[in-house]
């Protein structure tokens, strides 16, 4: 998609021919900025002012120690650690893992092939709840349940079927005259892949790392199930339990300092990469 | 260039992972055993190390209390308590790490629960319980802490024996606002359906909601409610065939469309999500609430400081129905895993949490009921007491209504449709029959 | 190609392969198994499974709780589908038209998307929908319609609350998959048939309609598998124990597989669970060869 910013006049009859959309859209954007700067001021807030409706008045001024609160007694400091160190690792070796994998796929002609990219294609369609059972089962009696290494590797063998299916796409664009004067030269086709076609994918690994990146950030259902201990959980479990907790202490303002806490890496890195994860989440999603 | 520091970060992160991520399994399956301990105190000490699953969160009143005990309990014995706070969660996740072999020596919650889904997994503690300890003035422990709730606890027991130690009581019945019924001009407690009716109109008139609920408790008021009609056994077996039937249903809707018609109950009561209700008594608006023992320490953090609690057991209703002597009280409990290698140093921790300083201090803490039989209650719930003491019959947790979650979903559906207004008594009961 | 390239297909595919094989293929077996039987526990040994051949299918279409959470799940396909799949497209339509600000606007509808779905839930619950001072009632008090002012968590209305919440949310996410459907269709289609003399509505309905097929296929199946595992927002809006107008297949198999959190008695019925799971993804593969029927794969191919 090319970006052509050819300024033009502003061209008014155009302007006003679009006027409704707009609006419609306008409309929608102002209630997003309303409801997200609501649980802003929450989180500035007390428990009774929030039931009362008074967030607006402030009358008992701003509470920035809910944040602090929120952060030590609340534990968030370990929630983040503990999604910051899934997310990194298990984005990591994700790519580890799907990249030869999807290049694989792309490149060779071999019996199977067509079979193993549906095989992965149809992973995206399993709903959790078909693997959690026996997963659980099977973990327990491994006795490594409540662990962190458990949930990376549950969070990587969940994430490769989209990772390969967006990258097989991804290397299927790119030109093979690069494997051919590498094989001229007497590169051997694992060292072409490590050593170049790898780098040449960097931007779909980029975008698939990014989006790869939300997901196990935000990621609830299978870390409620394997890692719910207060060591291990990650962010969103954590939220939950916080919430949980803050309906036996009555701390809402907390709560939402939490919440805010919870939803601000996902949301500074979401302005800054904003281009690269849309195209991600489109790039995947088109050949489907 | 950009292929080296791609390697180099995978490594660096596989590394993490290795610490990180092996670590943590191989520490949450078994504790380390005595990693810390007692070797700079005296020698007297013990250094095993027990896991504790705790219902609690670490963040409520009684989760702080506890982890001030621990260190505590570990000065004083060397025995560390390696505690697990799972929150109320611990009613998904306990039973199937006891499935697994998970090491876990100790876990408490509600005393129906532990000993009825898990009484398989209890350790026997008759002979723990009959001993004497250093707080129990060289009586045994089950004479110096509350009798009431040691005999509920036996008789809920595997095979009627005791195997698990009560502790933070509960009662439920109406929690009021006592400055409310002041302005309004109450004199009495109510103890009838009329005199009931009676000083809801005088809240009414006073500016002020009487009753409120919310869908946490809508099964309790309806089992409650049902029981005072029919009594206990009769509203039980209604839930054990499944069948919501008995006549007095239709009386139930007749009494509450009343309540709804009149304007006695909150006009959010309907649409109320957990904890709504309680929040709406916590700003002075609703004058009552039937709910348990544990409410004004629930709100705390809302309710203003010089909140005037008072408690009175729901009023006698029908003729064929039970009176105020008939209510729901239990406690949660501590109960030991009967697989523990550890059951002595389990059980010297449980005494050390229901008698003597930290008993107290639990209480007092989380505005709860101590165990000590000769303890005082707190202010808020004196009232709570005399209700206790004159309860003759026990009633099971929300009388059984919350056992089938079928039952369940269809009081929750219905009774909100007949506080809103949305149904009549008939639609009620022909409803509350499919 | 050659054949000392197998070994290196080989290593390079061996993880992945391995990885799908444990944590989707095994499992999945499993549980369709498992769904024949009687089991209580999920960590129950084998040997305690009981055959129960489709007894805990039947249990469970007897069961009002199971039904009403098909309804729900039927509802929210149906209904919430169709209306988020619209107003996506709209938009999706409207942003590609060539207003300014397209960024700006397609970054902010995209942002509740990112938003942990806890956080989204409980600020709906407890700001939008507050029956006394939430957002909605109080706009139509202030705008003079008092008596519009309604409970949304009561009975009638939590589960239309809940799925416009649930919703709201997801309109982003579809809506960038139509831009990037839209996005590839060459301009000079549209110049031809302006030339020709097309006007706004029959260029959208003869070029950009036919040729997102493909594009809606995607979002349906897509919307379908996101669907089936709606869980959290069903948990937000009963936090206690179920309800027949919030509840879920997968919030019910929860409960059933470990254990319903308020009743002192906690009924666990793993086989049940298991059975649930396979009628979920039964559903999810009728969708999936349904829309491969229906929607031709005939897209623009650039």
């Amino acid at each position: 998609m090319a970006k052509n910013k050819i300024r033009q006049k502003m061209n008014w009859k155009k302007e006003l021919a679009l006027a409704p959309g707009y609006l419609v859209v306008g409309i929608w954007v102002v209630f997003t900025f309303v409801l997200i700067g609501w649980i802003i001021l929450a989180s500035f807030s007390t428990t009774r002012e929030i039931f009362d409706g008074n967030l607006f008045k402030f009358a008992t001024g701003l509470h920035p120690e809910n944040y602090v609160k929120a952060w030590k007694t609340h534990k968030v400091s370990s929630y983040f650690m503990n999604s910051l160190l899934y997310t990194l690792v298990s984005c990591t070796l994700v790519i580890i893992v799907s990249a030869p994998a999807a290049y694989v796929l792309s490149r060779f002609k071999f019996r199977g092939n067509g079979f193993l990219q549906n095989l992965f294609a149809t992973a995206l369609g399993i709903p959790a709840i078909m693997i959690i059972m026996p997963l659980f089962s099977l973990f327990s009696q491994m006795h490594v349940n409540q662990s962190r290494g458990l949930l990376i590797f549950l969070y990587i063998a969940i994430n490769v079927p989209f990772t390969i299916f967006f990258l097989n796409t991804f290397f299927h664009n790119l030109s093979v005259t690069f494997e051919e004067a590498a094989a001229i030269d007497g590169c051997s086709p694992m060292k072409t892949f490590w050593m170049i076609m790898l780098p040449l994918a960097q931007p779909g690994i980029i975008t698939v790392t990014i989006f790869n990146f939300i997901t196990i950030w935000n990621e609830y259902f299978i870390s409620l199930i394997f890692a719910n201990t207060a060591k291990t959980r990650p962010v969103a479990v954590g939220l939950y339990s916080m919430i949980q907790s803050m309906r036996y202490t009555g701390d809402w303002g907390g709560m939402f300092a939490a919440v805010v806490i919870v939803f601000l890496p996902t949301f500074i890195l979401y302005i800054f990469l904003s281009e690269k994860i849309i195209a991600s989440v489109t790039g995947g999603a088109i050949k489907g | 260039m950009k292929k080296k520091l791609f390697s180099l970060m995978a490594i660096v992160l596989t590394c993490a992972m290795v610490l990180g991520g092996c670590g943590g399994a191989a520490q949450s399956a078994a504790p380390a055993p005595a990693a810390s301990g007692a070797a700079s105190k005296s020698d007297a000490k013990s250094d095993v190390t027990i896991t504790y699953y705790s219902m609690w969160n670490e963040t409520e009143p009684q989760g702080q209390t506890i982890a001030q005990a621990v260190d505590a309990f570990k000065e004083k014995t060397g025995i560390t308590v390696d505690v697990n706070w799972q929150g109320r969660d611990i009613r998904k996740t306990l039973q199937p790490a006891l499935d697994a072999g998970q090491d876990i020596d100790l876990f408490d919650e509600d005393v129906e629960r532990v000993n009825g889904t898990w009484g398989k997994y209890l350790l026997n503690v008759e002979d723990l319980a009959a001993k004497s300890y250093d707080t129990t003035n060289g009586k045994p422990l089950t004479d110096v802490i509350n009798k009431k709730l040691v005999d509920l606890a036996r008789s809920l027991g595997p095979d009627g024996k005791l195997s698990t130690i009560p502790y933070q009581p509960s009662t439920f019945l109406v929690m009021y606002n006592k400055d409310i019924f002041k302005t309004a001009g109450i004199t009495a407690v109510p103890k009838t359906w009329e005199e009931w009716l009676a000083a809801c109109a005088k809240i009414k008139a006073a500016g002020k909601t009487p009753i409120t609920v919310d869908d946490a408790y809508m099964a309790s008021l309806f089992g409650y409610h049902m029981a005072r009609l029919i009594g206990k056994d009769k509203t039980l077996a209604m839930v054990t065939n499944k069948k919501i039937d008995d006549p007095a249903v239709l009386t139930f809707g007749e009494q509450w469309k009343e309540m709804y018609d009149k304007g006695y109950i909150s006009k959010n009561a309907a649409g109320n999500i957990y904890p709504a209700g309680q929040q709406e008594v916590a700003s002075g608006n609703v004058a009552m609430y039937l709910n348990g023992t544990w409410l004004p320490n629930e709100i705390k953090n809302s309710a203003p400081a010089d909140f005037n609690w008072g408690s009175f057991a729901y009023p006698a209703v029908g003729k064929g129905g039970d009176g105020p002597e008939a209510n729901q009280y239990g406690a949660q409990c501590f109960g030991i895993n009967k697989n523990t290698k550890h059951a002595e140093e389990a059980f010297k921790f449980i005494v050390f949490m229901t008698t003597g300083e930290w008993d107290n201090k639990l209480a007092a803490d989380s505005i709860g009921v101590p165990m000590a039989n000769d303890a005082t209650w707190p202010k808020q719930l004196t009232d709570a007491k005399a209700v206790l003491d004159a309860t003759t019959t026990r009633y099971p947790w929300a009388v059984g209504m919350e056992n089938e979650a079928d039952i369940n979903a269809k009081i929750k559906t219905n009774f909100a449709l007949l506080v809103s207004g949305k149904l009549d008594a008939k639609g009620f009961a022909d409803a509350m029959k499919k | 190609m050659k054949t000392k390239n197998k070994a290196m297909i080989v290593i390079f595919l061996a993880p992945a392969v391995f990885l799908y094989t444990m944590v989707f293929l095994y499992p999945t077996i499993r549980t369709v198994i498992m769904s024949f039987f009687k089991v209580e526990g999920v960590t129950d040994a084998v040997s305690t499974w009981k055959f129960n051949g489709m007894g805990n299918f039947k249990t469970l279409f007897n069961t009002p709780l199971f039904v009403s959470a098909l309804q729900n799940i039927g509802l929210i396909w149906l209904v919430g589908g169709i209306g988020v799949m619209l107003v996506s497209l709209l938009f999706g339509v409207i942003l590609t038209s060539g207003v300014h600000g397209k960024s700006f606007f397609r970054s902010v509808i995209y942002l509740p998307n990112v938003i942990s779905a806890v956080a989204m839930g409980t600020m709906w619950i407890n700001y939008v929908y507050n029956p006394d001072f939430g957002l909605i009632n109080s706009t139509l008090k202030g705008l003079g319609f008092k008596n519009a002012a309604a409970q949304w968590t009561g009975p009638e209305l939590v589960f239309w609350s809940m799925l416009i919440a649930y919703c709201f949310g997801m309109v982003g996410y579809h809506m960038l998959i139509w831009m990037s459907g839209i996005e590839r269709i060459p301009t000079d289609f549209y110049e031809a048939a302006t030339i020709e003399g097309a006007n706004v509505f029959q260029r959208f309905s003869k070029i950009t309609l036919p040729l997102l097929k493909g594009v809606c296929r995607t979002n349906i199946v897509l919307w379908t598998v996101s669907t089936m595992a709606f869980f959290v927002w069903s948990q937000l809006f009963s936090p206690v124990n179920l309800s027949a107008s919030t509840v879920t297949p997968m919030s019910y198999m929860y409960e059933l597989v470990f254990g319903a959190s308020s009743s002192a008695i906690t009924v666990r019925d793993s086989g049940a669970g298991a059975a649930i799971g396979v009628i979920l993804t039964m559903v999810v593969i009728v969708v999936f060869m349904f829309t491969q029927l229906i929607v031709r794969h005939d897209d623009v191919e650039l």
